[in-house]
């Protein structure tokens, strides 16, 4: 599982990416960050996972539209800086130039390992 | 600017809406009306705000937190759904701002497209490019 998460890093303009229990610890990280920053990322990530899950399902029970839930992943964007979250996976990517449907792909084949 | 006619010639592309930093509907195309309609993007509006706000907390806190910078602000906003997904961009109001036109911002910008033929990155080149300024 460690080398299918690594896998990810060799895609262009993905700079850190870590795996999360459903409680949000931290199980692994790779990338250019500290592993402190990587435990707080987990952190953050697995907050808002949870965050956007409780937002769709109030969206498909108010909406009664099938096909929001369960939600497969997220992106948040910033001027330089991508968080992409997929199951119990995020990437720190860069916001222009990396190659986003490859990268969303490949999360989700990792996190169903 | 990318219009909301233009994002709904992207592939996959089931509807576009403009809408406030509030949430509230300003304006729709809709391409399957028998299976969306003016209530759902209203929600769907609603929900992208509040989830653009969370993550503007998130981002300010972990710029504050860890001195990185490039997250904050916070340009756009995606989730991937089981089927659909939407895929909704501030930037065009970040760019007002950073010249000063606060006092009249545009609204975001999104689009709701079909998992199966869903593009990201044409949506973001078409929410965040050039044409995107008035």
């Amino acid at each position: 599982m460690s080398g299918m998460i690594r896998r990810l890093l060799a895609l262009e303009g993905v700079n850190v990416v870590c795996q999360f229990r459903d409680d949000g610890s931290f199980v692994v990280g790779y990338g250019r960050m500290s592993q402190e920053d990587m435990v707080q990322m987990a952190r953050f990530a697995h907050d808002y996972r949870r965050m956007a899950q409780g937002n769709a399902d109030q969206l498909a029970i108010f909406s009664g539209m099938r096909g929001w839930t369960p939600p497969r992943g997220w992106i948040v964007r910033g001027g330089a800086q991508s968080l992409c979250g997929v199951g119990n996976l995020v990437c720190m990517v860069d916001s222009q130039g990396a190659p986003l449907n490859e990268i969303l792909l490949e999360l989700r084949e990792v996190s169903h390992w | 600017m990318a219009t909301l006619d233009a994002l709904l010639g992207l592939p996959g592309a089931m509807a576009a809406f403009e809408f406030r930093g509030s949430g509230e509907l300003l304006d729709h195309r809709i391409a399957y009306p028998d299976r969306i309609n003016p209530t759902l993007l209203d929600l769907l509006a609603h929900m992208c705000a509040a989830n653009l706000s969370i993550a503007t907390l998130q981002a300010r806190g972990w710029e504050q937190l860890t001195a990185m910078r490039g997250f904050y602000p916070v340009q756009a906003f995606t989730l991937i759904g089981f089927d659909w997904s939407v895929v909704v961009s501030g930037l065009n109001r970040e760019r007002h701002k950073q010249s000063g036109q606060v006092s009249s911002l545009p609204p975001f910008l999104g689009v709701v497209m079909a998992n199966e033929r869903a593009d990201y990155e044409a949506a973001f080149a078409l929410l965040e490019g050039p044409e995107a300024l008035p």
